[in-house]
Parts: C-alpha cells; sequence; structure tokens
C-alpha cells in the first residue's frame, strides 16, 4: 500500500517535474525570443526614426508616418486629472491620429506611485518618452537622464516668446530644456462655503491678514455648528503648504524666499507655526488626521466645513458638482494677506534622455505648448495656461480671473511643498519635519527647528 | 600462478581503461546528471532570481549609490549602515518593528488558541464559525487596509461610534502617535488571528479523544487538561505559526501603504520596510536602502534560522 503510494507519487512528481522543465524552457525561449523582438523594434524605431525626420521637413504634419509608440506616463488617475488628461489625449489624438499612443496613469495619491515608477524605469535604463511632472528643482530628481528640448521644441515652436518668462526658467535645467509646461496651479487660495459665511456674518473681503482669518475661523465656531475650516492632515504636504501661506501673509515674500533660499529667520518661523497650531488646535475637522484633501473639499461642498486652504485643484472638484457653484454657493479670496501674490506652481511634461520615440516625444511636447492643449487641459484641471497669448474668454469664469492674476501679480513666489521651490530632498525634509512633529500633538520648536535644518544643509 | 598473475594484470588494465571513458560514461550515466535537467534549471533560475537580487543587494549597499546611474564599486564600505544605525528614524522604525512582531505574534498565538479551543468543544455552527474567523485572512491588505481606514474615522468610523455611546471621548486613532502602531497591531491581529486558528484547530483535531477521556477519568479539571496535556502537543503547531506571524509582521509594508497609499506611514507606524522603500524611491538613495534591506534580511533570518535548527534537530530536514 505503502510502496504504492509512493510509487504513484513518484510518477506524479516525474510528471510534475517534466512539464516544469518543459514550461521553465517555453519561457526562456519565449524571454530570448521577446527580447530579440524588442531589439529589432528599438532597432527598427531608431532607422525609420530618420525618415519620420524627413517627413517632418517635408513640413506636412498630417501625412507623416510615426514609427515607435509614443509611451507618456502620468498621475492623473481620477476626477478632475482623469477628466483633464483625457481631453488633453483627445485632442492630440486628432492632431496625430496614426500615432501609436500609449498614456498610462500611475497611481493617484500625489504622484507617489508615479514618481517611483520614473525612478525605477530611469535607473534601470528603461526611459519613457515622456511623464508628467513638476519642473524646477524638483528635475534634480532625474538629473543626468534628461533630454534637451530647447532646440527640437522650444525654438522650433517659439515658445520663450509664448510662454511666461517664469515659466520657461523653471523649464531650464542644467543647461537643458527638458520640459514643456502644461500649466499652472495658484496656491494662496482660500476657498469658502458663502451660505456658512454669511450665517456666521463674516465679510470676507475683509479678511486681509493672518489675524483676521483666525478671528473669523473663531466667530464661524461661535456662530455656526460648523466647523471652521476642513484640513487634510494624511500626508504633511498640506500643513507645510498652509504653513508657507502664514508666512508668507505675516513676514512677507521676503521671509519666504529667504526661507527657501536656505536663510531662514527663526522668528517668522515660529510666528509662523504658532499660528498653524491654533488653527490645527481649534478650528479643523476632527478626523483631519485620516483623511486627504479630496474628502476635506466633500466637506466644504457639504456645508460641514466652512473654509479650506488649498491649491486651487479644488475648483477642478468644485466644478464637478452641479450644485455648488462658484460666486453662488462657494466663492475665493486670495489667502488672507497675500493679495497681489500669485503663489506658483507648475505642472509640465518632460521627457528623458535615451529616449525610445524621439520623434514621436518632439511631436507630443511640441504639441503640449499649444494653445489647444493648454486649453483642453487646464479648465477640467482647474489650473490655468502658462502661454501668455491665451484668450481668457476660452476659460471659465474663475479660470480667467486666476489667469489675469497669473498675468498681473505682483510676486511670484514659488510653491515650496510641490517641487519649484526647493531640492526633491529639502522638500522631503520639510515634510518629515511636519510629518514627525507637526500632526497632533503639535511641537512648534522641533518642527521649527528641523525646517530650519532641511533649508540649512 | 600464471592466471592470477593474468588476472591481476587485467585488472590493472581495466582500471587503467576505466580512466575516462567508462568514468564519464559512469558518471553520465549517474542519477545525479540524468536528473539534472529537471532539478538543475529550476536550481539556477532561483540562484539568480533570489540569491543573485541579494547578493546585488548586499554589494550595493557596500557603495555610495545615490540617484539615476550607476554604482561604483570601487570604494566598498559599512558608511551606510553606520548613517542608519546613526540615524533617529532607523533605530524608531527598528523599534516599532519589534514591537509589532512580539505583541502582534503573541496576541496572535493566544488569540487563535483560544478560538481552535471553542471550536474544538464541537458548538454548533462551528464549521460557519470557522469560515467567518479565516475570512479576513482570505482578503487582500489592500482591502482590508481600506476597511480599517474608515472604521478608525474619528468622526464616522464604526469603533468610535462605540466608544462614545460608552461615554468616551472620540480617539483619534491614526492620528495620535501614541496609538496608531496599537490600532494598526489590532488590525494585523483581526485579520491573522483566524490563520492561527485554523493550524491550532488541525493539531488538536489530531489529538486522539483517548486523552480527554484518560484525564477526566484521573479527575483532571479542563483547564489543567489542556495547560498539562494538551497544549504542550501544540508545540509543533505553535513554533510553525509564529514564524509565519513574525514573517508577516517584519513585511506589513502592504498594510501600511494600503492604508493611506504613500510611502509615509501614519506617525509613530513606520516599520523598516516602510522606511526602506521610502528612502529608495522617493529620494533614490539605494545603497541606503540595501543596507536597511540587508539588515531587515537579517532580523528575518534570525525568526527563521532557530526554526530551520529547530526542524532540524527534530530530523525534519
Amino acid at each position: 500500500m505503502v510502496e504504492h503510494d509512493s510509487s504513484d507519487g513518484s510518477v506524479n512528481r516525474r510528471k510534475y517535474l517534466k512539464a516544469l522543465t518543459v514550461g521553465a524552457a517555453a519561457g526562456l525561449a519565449g524571454c530570448t525570443g521577446g527580447g530579440g523582438s524588442e531589439t529589432e523594434a528599438t532597432e527598427g524605431g531608431s532607422g525609420s526614426g530618420g525618415s519620420g525626420d524627413d517627413t517632418e521637413t517635408g513640413g506636412s504634419s498630417s501625412g507623416s508616418t510615426w514609427d515607435s509608440q509614443l509611451e507618456v506616463l502620468h498621475g492623473w488617475a481620477g476626477g478632475d486629472g482623469e477628466a483633464a488628461v483625457t481631453a488633453l489625449i483627445e485632442a492630440f489624438e486628432e492632431e496625430h491620429p496614426e500615432m501609436d499612443t500609449n498614456f498610462q496613469a500611475v497611481g493617484a495619491s500625489a504622484n507617489v506611485n508615479l514618481n517611483a515608477t520614473i525612478l525605477r524605469r530611469l535607473a534601470n535604463n528603461n526611459p519613457m518618452s515622456s511623464f508628467a511632472n513638476w519642473p524646477g528643482k524638483n528635475l534634480e530628481r532625474y538629473s543626468g537622464a534628461l533630454m534637451d528640448l530647447e532646440a527640437d521644441v522650444w525654438d522650433a515652436e517659439g515658445f520663450k516668446d509664448t510662454m511666461q518668462a517664469r515659466a520657461v526658467e523653471l523649464c531650464k535645467f542644467n543647461d537643458k530644456m527638458p520640459a514643456v509646461p502644461l500649466g499652472s496651479h495658484r496656491m494662496n487660495n482660500l476657498f469658502y462655503n458663502t451660505a456658512v459665511f454669511e450665517e456666521a456674518g463674516i465679510d470676507a473681503s475683509s479678511l486681509d491678514s493672518v489675524d483676521a482669518l483666525l478671528d473669523a475661523l473663531e466667530a464661524i465656531d461661535q456662530n455656526t455648528d460648523v466647523t471652521p475650516m476642513a484640513q487634510a492632515m494624511v500626508a504633511p504636504w498640506t500643513n507645510l503648504q498652509l504653513w508657507a501661506q502664514i508666512l508668507t501673509s505675516q513676514s512677507g515674500v521676503d521671509a519666504y524666499t529667504n526661507f527657501i533660499e536656505g536663510n531662514p529667520d527663526r522668528a517668522a518661523v515660529v510666528e509662523a507655526l504658532e499660528a498653524l497650531k491654533t488653527i490645527n488646535e481649534n478650528y479643523i475637522t476632527a478626523d483631519a488626521s485620516s483623511i486627504s484633501f479630496t474628502t476635506a473639499g466633500q466637506k466644504v461642498i457639504s456645508g460641514n466645513a466652512a473654509t479650506i486652504h488649498q491649491g486651487n485643484w479644488v475648483y477642478g472638484m468644485f466644478r464637478a458638482d452641479d450644485s455648488f457653484n462658484y460666486k453662488e454657493q462657494w466663492d475665493w479670496i486670495p489667502f488672507p494677506g497675500t493679495e497681489g501674490i500669485y503663489f506658483y506652481h507648475v505642472d509640465s511634461i518632460v521627457a528623458p534622455s535615451n529616449n525610445p520615440s524621439r520623434e514621436e516625444t518632439i511631436a507630443w511636447q511640441k504639441f503640449v505648448g499649444t494653445k489647444k492643449a493648454q486649453i483642453a487641459f487646464n479648465n477640467p484641471k482647474g489650473s490655468v495656461p502658462l502661454r501668455t497669448d491665451i484668450d481668457p474668454s476660452e476659460l471659465t469664469d474663475f479660470l480667467a480671473m486666476t489667469y489675469e492674476d497669473l498675468t498681473d501679480s505682483e510676486a511670484y513666489p514659488p510653491t515650496i511643498a510641490h517641487g519649484l521651490a526647493v531640492t526633491p530632498k529639502t522638500m522631503g525634509a520639510c515634510k518629515t519635519a511636519f510629518g514627525d512633529n507637526f500632526m497632533g500633538p503639535f511641537k512648534v520648536e522641533a518642527t521649527a527647528d528641523a525646517l530650519i535644518e532641511a533649508v540649512s544643509e | 600462478m600464471a592466471t592470477h598473475d593474468n588476472t591481476e594484470h587485467v585488472a590493472d588494465a581495466t582500471d587503467e581503461a576505466v580512466g575516462w571513458e567508462s568514468k564519464l560514461r559512469y558518471f553520465l550515466n549517474s542519477d545525479f546528471v540524468r536528473s539534472a535537467p529537471y532539478w538543475g534549471i529550476p536550481f539556477v533560475l532561483m540562484s539568480i532570481a533570489v540569491y543573485g537580487g541579494i547578493g546585488y543587494n548586499f554589494a550595493i549597499s557596500f557603495t555610495d549609490y545615490e540617484g539615476l546611474g550607476t554604482p561604483d564599486y570601487s570604494a566598498l564600505d559599512l558608511e551606510m549602515y553606520a548613517q542608519a544605525l546613526s540615524s533617529d528614524a532607523f533605530v524608531s522604525a527598528a523599534q516599532n518593528n519589534l514591537v509589532l512582531l512580539v505583541a502582534f505574534t503573541t496576541v496572535c498565538l493566544i488569540l487563535g488558541l483560544f478560538l481552535a479551543i471553542l471550536l474544538d468543544h464541537g458548538i454548533r455552527f462551528s464549521e460557519k464559525f470557522q469560515t467567518v474567523y479565516l475570512l479576513p485572512m482570505s482578503l487582500s491588505f489592500v482591502v482590508t487596509a481600506q476597511l480599517w481606514l474608515w472604521m478608525f474615522n474619528v468622526e464616522s468610523g464604526i469603533l468610535n461610534l462605540v466608544v462614545t455611546t460608552l461615554g468616551f471621548n472620540p480617539v483619534d486613532w491614526l492620528g495620535n502617535p501614541s496609538i496608531a502602531l496599537g490600532a494598526v497591531i489590532f488590525a494585523l491581529i483581526w485579520q491573522f488571528s483566524g490563520y492561527t486558528m485554523v493550524v491550532y484547530l488541525a493539531g488538536l483535531q489530531s489529538i486522539p479523544n483517548d486523552q480527554f477521556e484518560a484525564a477526566r477519568v484521573d479527575g483532571a479539571s479542563i483547564t489543567r487538561t489542556y495547560l498539562r496535556i494538551i497544549v504542550p502537543q501544540l508545540k509543533e503547531a505553535s513554533v510553525s505559526a509564529a514564524v509565519v506571524l513574525m514573517v508577516f509582521a517584519l513585511k506589513a509594508f502592504t498594510f501600511l501603504y494600503a492604508l493611506v497609499g504613500r510611502y509615509r506611514p501614519p506617525n509613530g507606524t513606520d516599520i523598516l520596510a516602510t522606511l526602506m522603500v521610502r528612502r529608495a524611491f522617493k529620494f533614490g538613495e539605494w545603497a541606503y536602502s540595501a543596507a536597511i534591506a540587508t539588515m531587515l534580511l537579517v532580523m528575518a533570518l534570525g525568526v527563521i534560522g532557530p526554526y530551520l535548527y529547530y526542524q532540524y534537530k527534530q530530523g525534519s530536514l
């Protein structure tokens, strides 16, 4: 019995191993075969890339044939971002219907997955055609692996004249121009629910300083059942950006600029942290620590919170709700005490060097800078185009107003929490400063020390 | 005499002739060589995929590899290890890992044993209860993390609904750094105690009924029966369940990542795995992360090693 069992078992085992070996061999063959065809594909791609170039110089964009696939990675996987990127892709495919494209949304939350995927693929020398990322100091992350688009895109299309000078500067990195800007979010906003402000008897236009804001929050707390402010603290960047607004409001743009340039004024840093502590301890929703900014924005829509500070991507969210309209159910003021300032944020499309589809990438990057692309993308996204020649009537009312501020403000400090102002490492250290010390309990001195160490390094 | 000589000579000749031809034939016909295609290929694939990966990780950890580019193997040192061991973030992550490991494993074992004993008493609907307890184990971390994120919500979570109904103040489960790790461990216990229950139940059901009867005849109380007779026989089950749980505790990364959707878990719950991934994929500090990975591997071996030795001594290996 036992013997029979074991011999039976061994036959099975043998068959199994045989099957496994055959499978493994087939797998190996498949791998090598795949590798072979991949090399062929790239060879063919680069070979006929030349012919693509010929067609391009021939001048007809409609008759050109494309040989490689355009692969673009972005992080807009849901909500307003998805709507915006879909509009952008549709417009692009209208322009180049014959091009084989592959637009991939990688993860959603604050580009965590996207950035990891890009870094991994670039480190493995397996670059994509383009990817969405912030320009400016953020590009430090991909140092040494970026394509220069200056001659082929910027000069060829004259973007240096049609884009905002600030955006042009931010797209320069180590004497190259690897990025084309797509749109700008404004950071110094205060969105509020008009019904709640009315109930609490607050005149939004009178809010001109952080102290006035604190008084208003106190009045909402006293006079209504609504939580004065929605704040998302599942991640530390929301505190970092709100703190930057408070610092600028209390101590001026110079104090902020000195901070990001590595000459922080400790007294100003502490003063801003104290104000943020007051807000976080008294006026935000109790579940702040476990919600994301989208949930926080929903609280303003539903009337459970009166105000929110965020980049104007929440406008993309408000806009999606038909019963929550600008100037009716919600309104906007620049963050109290930052009037005349446009806190600058830029989304861009970046191309890596060693590009797998040079001609296709160039055509795509050229398209990103066009009026058509910038209007198609920015309207649903809640951001504004960086070209200086857009007719504001092409934008929604709120964005048209923001666009006018974009072209006509006194100062444009770059955002710290979104890659423009400081290197990724410093930005990480600033977020950690808040993450470790300011998520409740709120330790002002420890946070100030960590922030100052972060920028002084 | 002559024949004898002759045979000797022949023997010598064969010895010489065996030299390479027959030896090679014998060797090629041996089980070892003939079976080589079957075990050899998987062995090679395993070596490259697993041990090659570990080796490469080990090599990188001695360099200063950072960002994009290639590692420089000319100056190898232990700097990354020193840097890690002297950083507060690493030390607190290691502490959290240890707390997670000990608390999670212990509570899971005790709770699992308790449930298994209850079910082993042949209570009504025991199969259904068994399914209920085991179900969380079959869910992905991504699902359970989202579920717990909702339950931990301060304003609308069910846990605070219970807490406030009992007359206490709402608790900020994930936001308060001194509670967060406990909350995470609680969620993990919920998911894994069903697994320990099944392991123990299998062990209990293999114990013959005679022993319970004999103990009863001898007048032992139920507690005494379990403590003195039954539980000592579950040593094997405990050891294997504990090893699986500990390894899970070391790689609780998935749960924490799914909980917040980013590499930085709630304050006070940072473990080595999250720290490692954050340093590597957010900042491109490959060498530093490789050093953390190596130390994590050593910790895992510290758990597995004694188990393997124990198995070896038992003759199971």
